[in-house]
Parts: structure tokens; C-alpha cells; sequence
């Protein structure tokens, strides 16, 4: 009973001293906005990271070109090629999925309407690597592909860019670079992925870009798909054999070439997303400490004007241990409730922020859980000293204060 | 004897000297006695209510209340015997301002960890007590300052204490409602109150049944109806 009023008596003496209560708590407000927004940033990013691994699908190695040396000295580009992925799909061992691509911007027009995109060259199994799916028409063939036909799958974003509907340029004519190809095809929304967006790109057969975009068999990279329950080390070793003989380099050679395992690239990213998280929630954090302080500043100056009341309440056979309690409830629940608000204000700027970015929204229950205890903490720590004082007063001085 | 003290004596430092606010009081109450205690400003009476009230340590003397010795005592031990033993009735009033007339008659109850059925039982009971029951969820602010006092008498009657004293208690009081005031103290009194009353108006005291006077730190007279 006696904390029931010590939380009444602490509500209304922070409702009734309203602005002054909130200046005070706009630190821990701030703090645990910052705090929130930043936790909340940096888990949607892993999020949307997990997702991006995920929409590539069970497990990708990506191999992409790159320079050899020889004898220290840099010899230049040695490029993959469409004979490299057709060497590699020969090889059944692994039961992969070799999905070569090369890509390019393009100017693309549709009726009056301009836009630049990026072009990929893809196999109809490409999208089974990357684990697009169809929203209208079809995806082209392998034979398709054969015959280099002027075929073109649109990412989702296409039709609007273009100022028309999914609906409205199935099936009709666009032209890239000058050349009419035949919209087959719009892929469904996909998200962005952190670092690309399929939606925003163009889809044609992989030697239909070789040969009539692009003027060139170079691909700009080959993705690899394997199960999970493949020796990733193993496919690894295999494909490095068949590159290097395919590019004809000697024992002690270097590879011209390098191969990403993107879990590992997504474990590295999701360290270095957590250390700067955790290092801006450390700063943010800094202002709840110094909000603490303000909290214990208001906090004497509270115990000074309540001075008779103190000398009242121990009149009454208020014991310091109750006096005690009842400040230090008020701090406490000062920044309990800065904390709520700041969590309130941190979880909207994150809606925000992952609205404008495309992002997925996710915010840790955890986060908002730890920033209010972090709060009350603060409350609880700074508030005793303030409270020691009330405890501490002279009950026969304190009722002939004035 | 609710009240025995033997040459209480409280000294202050004031910086390198040494005040002496009581120079060796000795003090019997006997239950149910309605005492006024009078002197002028400095003479120590309130020195004198801080330590029988328990709100204050004596530096010398012993004090006996209901014959258990409280002048060495710790403070959270005297906050425990202030709220089972005393209530206090003071000039100023001293309500929360921002609760009701109930829940300011229910403070001490609190204090005391009764449960709250029964807290509001006897709450209610003594502001009937001070005819008040009608204004029981009122703030201060919306009761006039006789029935803010009523208010505050019904506070320090609802832990049932041993003595409840009242310092200057109709000081801030017109003429009327002070007597009505007194009126209640005497009725209170009547019903075996111990009451003791700190006034410098003499018409006040004259109203009680034993007149004590206090100068320079001594008992200068006692006198009984």
C-alpha cells in the first residue's frame, strides 16, 4: 500500500511540474531514440541481409575475374568467359547449378518513355539461382537462349520506370540500344538486397546479350549454386581445378580469378554491421548517462521544494527507508517513461527510415526491452543519491522550512 | 503517566557557541489531560514539542513515554513510535496538496502498513469524527482553512495515538472557525484525548485544563484547573 502511494505521489508530482519533467526526461528521450533507431537500423540491415543471402538461394559461390600475376608484376585481366561456364556445368560431381551473367547499361525505351538500365545477361537457370519468381508472362528458354532471340524479362520496377503496367507491356516491343526485343515476361517484386535491386533491372538470354548487347563472350561473373549439405571447400578446389586448366596456368600460378562464398562475405558484414551498431549505440547510450544526470540534478531541487512535505511524511512515521523509495520511484519512473517515449520516437524514425530505404522493418523486442531496463537503471542510480538526501533531512527542521 | 521527563536538556552549537533551548525540564502528563503550553518566542516551547512529540533527541535528560524510555532511540525506532503514538495538528496545515482530504487522513495508515480495506474504514471513521465525511475526495485547495485543519485533525486522530498535539493550531484560523477548532479538541478531550497545545494566546489556553509556561529553557509555571 505504501508503494502504491509512493507511485501516485510520484506521478503526480511529474504531471504537475509537466514541462519541467519532460525537459528533463528529453535527454533519456533522446538517448533511448538514438539508441533504438540505431539498434533498429543496424538489425533491419542484417535482416535485410539475411533475406538477400537467402534469395540466393540454399548457397552461392560467385567466381569473378581477376588479375594474375606473374613474378610480382600485375599482367592485366585475364576475363571469364562463356566457354569457362560451360567447363564448369560439364562437371556433374556436384550436382551445381552454373548460372553465368554478364551485365550493362542500356538506354531502354518504350513508346515515348526513356529510362537507363541495367541489362543481364542471364540462362533461364539464373533465376532459379537467385530465386526470383514470375509475376506475368514466362521466363525465356534454353532454346530461347540458342537462338540468341530478341527476347527480354522485365525486373518489377521496369513498367513503372517505363510509365506503364506490367500488364500493358507484356508482350509488346521495347527497344535497348536501338533494337526492338519482345517483353516476355515481368518478374515479381523482390526487395532490395542491400547492395543490388533486382527490380530495377532488365533480363535478356545470356548469348543474346553476348552477341547482340554487348559484342562480347566476357562475363562479369558466374554464380554457382550448391545444396547446403555440399563440402563447400571441396566445390571450391573442383572449380579452381577447371578454371585453371581451362586458363592454362602452370603449377606455382596464380589464380586469375576469385571465388566468393557469400556466407562467409554475409558473416563478415554482419560483424561489421554489429561492431558499428553497437559502437553508435555506445555514444547514444552516453546521452542517457547524461540525461541521468539532469534526472538527478531535478531530483534536489525537488527534494528542496518538498522539503516540509519530507518533514510531513516523517511527522507521520515516514521511515528513511520510505522516504528513500518514494524519490527514488519518482526517478525511476521519470525515465521509465522517457524511455517509453523515446522508444516510441526511435521505433518511428526506424519505420521511417526502412520505408524510404525499402528496407525490411525489424525491431528486436530485445532492443526496446534492454534501452527501457538501461533506462530505469539510470533512473534507479542517479535517483538515490537525491533520495538519500530527502531521507537524510531533519524531520523537526524540515516541517519549519520556508 | 503517559509522559515522564527528567531534566531534559537540549543544547545547539550555533558556531563556537553552545545554546541552550532547554535547561532541565522535568515533565508528567497524565492521560487524558487537555494542556496548553505557553512562551514567548525563544523560550523553548518548540524544543520542548520536537522532543515530546519525538520529532527530536534530547542531548541530556531521560523522557519516558507510556514508560518506555525514547530519548535514545534511533530515528527510524521514533518514526515508528511518532506514527503509532502522536498525532500532529499544526498552524500551517501541512495537507498534500495534490490529494484528497481521504487520502491525506490515510498518510499515516500507510506509514503504518495497514491493509487498505481496513485503512479506509478508519479513515472515513475519522473524518466523520471531524464532520467532514461529505468532503472526503476534496484537495485542500477546495476546502476552507478550518475544514483544512479538520482535515489535518482527523490525520493525526486515525492511528488511535497516545497524545496528539497541536501546534498553534488555530494560529491561521479567524476567530470562528478557530472555535470551532477548539471545539473539537475539547470534545476529543472529553472522550479521553490526551491532548497538549502550543498557543501564545491566552484565550486558547484558558480553554484547556492545564496551563504550562515555558521561559529560557524552564518551566516558569504549571497550573492546573
Amino acid at each position: 500500500m505504501l508503494v502504491e502511494e509512493s507511485i501516485q505521489s510520484a506521478i503526480s508530482s511529474i504531471k504537475n511540474n509537466g514541462v519541467r519533467s519532460f525537459l528533463t526526461a528529453l535527454a533519456i528521450i533522446i538517448g533511448t531514440a538514438a539508441v533504438i533507431a540505431v539498434i533498429g537500423i543496424g538489425s533491419s540491415a542484417e535482416k535485410a541481409l539475411e533475406a538477400s543471402i537467402d534469395d540466393l538461394g540454399p548457397r552461392t559461390l560467385s567466381i569473378f575475374p581477376s588479375q594474375r600475376k606473374r613474378g610480382g608484376v600485375s599482367s592485366g585481366f585475364n576475363p571469364l568467359v562463356i566457354k569457362d561456364a560451360e567447363a564448369l556445368a560439364k562437371n556433374t560431381e556436384h550436382n551445381w547449378l552454373v548460372a553465368p551473367a554478364m551485365s550493362g547499361n542500356r538506354q531502354v525505351k518504350f513508346r515515348n518513355s526513356n529510362m537507363n538500365g541495367e541489362i543481364n545477361g542471364y540462362l533461364p537457370v539464373n533465376f532459379e539461382v537467385r530465386g526470383f519468381d514470375l509475376g506475368h508472362g514466362r521466363l525465356f528458354t534454353e532454346k530461347e537462349n540458342l537462338g540468341r532471340k530478341r527476347v527480354i524479362v522485365l525486373g518489377s520496377k521496369v513498367p513503372g520506370e517505363l510509365k506503364t503496367s506490367a500488364k500493358q507491356i507484356l508482350n509488346k516491343e521495347i527497344l535497348i540500344a536501338g533494337t526492338s526485343y519482345t517483353v516476355i515476361g515481368v518478374l515479381s517484386e523482390e526487395g532490395s538486397t542491400g547492395w543490388q535491386n533486382p527490380d530495377d533491372d532488365l533480363y535478356v538470354p545470356l548469348l543474346t546479350a553476348a552477341q547482340r548487347i554487348f559484342g562480347t563472350d566476357r562475363l562479369g561473373w558466374i554464380n554457382v549454386g550448391i545444396s547446403n549439405d555440399t563440402n563447400v571447400d571441396y566445390v571450391m578446389m573442383t572449380i579452381e581445378q577447371i578454371l585453371r586448366q581451362k586458363h592454362d596456368i602452370g603449377p606455382g600460378g596464380e589464380n586469375d580469378f576469385r571465388i566468393n562464398d557469400w556466407s562467409q562475405f554475409s558473416d563478415l558484414r554482419r560483424q561489421a554491421t554489429g561492431i558499428f551498431t553497437a559502437l553508435i549505440a555506445g555514444i547514444a547510450g552516453i546521452s542517457l548517462i547524461v540525461g541521468g544526470i539532469g534526472v538527478m540534478n531535478i531530483m534536489l531541487v525537488s527534494v528542496t521544494e518538498r522539503t516540509r512535505e519530507i518533514g510531513l511524511r516523517k511527522a507521520l512515521g515516514a521511515t528513511q527507508k520510505s522516504i528513500m523509495m518514494q524519490f527514488i520511484i519518482e526517478a525511476v519512473l521519470l525515465c521509465i517513461l522517457g524511455g517509453l517515449l523515446g522508444v516510441f520516437i526511435g521505433t518511428l524514425l526506424l519505420f521511417i527510415f526502412t520505408s524510404l530505404n525499402d528496407w525490411i522493418f525489424y525491431m528486436p523486442i530485445s532492443a526496446i526491452i534492454g534501452s527501457i531496463t538501461f533506462s530505469a537503471l539510470v533512473g534507479l542510480f542517479f535517483g538515490i543519491w537525491p533520495a538519500k538526501r530527502a531521507a537524510k533531512l531533519d524531520p523537526a527542521v524540515s516541517l519549519r522550512y520556508e | 503517566m503517559i509522559i515522564k521527563t527528567e531534566n531534559l536538556v537540549k543544547e545547539y552549537e550555533a558556531g563556537s557557541q553552545t545554546v541552550k533551548a532547554l535547561s532541565g525540564i522535568d515533565l508528567s502528563v497524565e492521560k487524558g489531560e487537555f494542556i496548553s503550553i505557553m512562551g514567548p518566542s525563544g523560550s523553548g516551547k518548540t524544543t520542548l514539542m520536537n522532543i515530546i512529540g519525538c520529532l527530536d533527541t534530547p542531548t541530556r535528560g531521560t523522557y519516558h513515554l507510556n514508560g518506555k524510555s525514547v530519548s535514545d532511540l534511533s530515528e527510524d525506532e521514533l518514526a515508528n513510535i511518532r506514527n503509532k503514538e502522536i498525532g500532529f495538528v499544526f498552524q500551517s496545515f501541512h495537507l498534500l496538496a495534490r490529494n484528497s482530504a481521504l487520502d491525506n487522513v490515510m498518510l499515516p495508515l500507510r506509514y503504518a502498513g495497514s491493509n487498505k480495506s481496513e485503512a479506509l474504514i478508519r479513515s472515513n471513521e475519522a473524518l466523520d469524527q471531524v464532520g467532514l465525511s461529505d468532503r472526503s475526495t476534496h484537495t485542500p485547495a477546495e476546502l476552507s482553512g478550518g475544514q483544512q485543519q479538520r482535515v489535518a485533525i482527523a490525520r493525526a486522530l486515525v492511528n488511535k495515538p497516545s497524545i496528539l498535539f497541536a501546534d498553534e493550531p488555530t494560529g491561521n484560523l479567524d476567530s470562528k472557525t478557530g472555535e470551532d477548532v477548539m471545539n473539537i479538541f475539547k470534545e476529543l478531550n472529553s472522550n479521553g484525548q490526551t491532548i497538549i497545545l502550543i498557543t501564545h494566546e491566552d484565550s486558547i489556553a484558558k480553554q484547556s485544563n492545564r496551563i504550562i509556561t515555558i521561559m529560557d529553557g524552564l518551566i516558569k509555571s504549571d497550573i492546573k484547573d
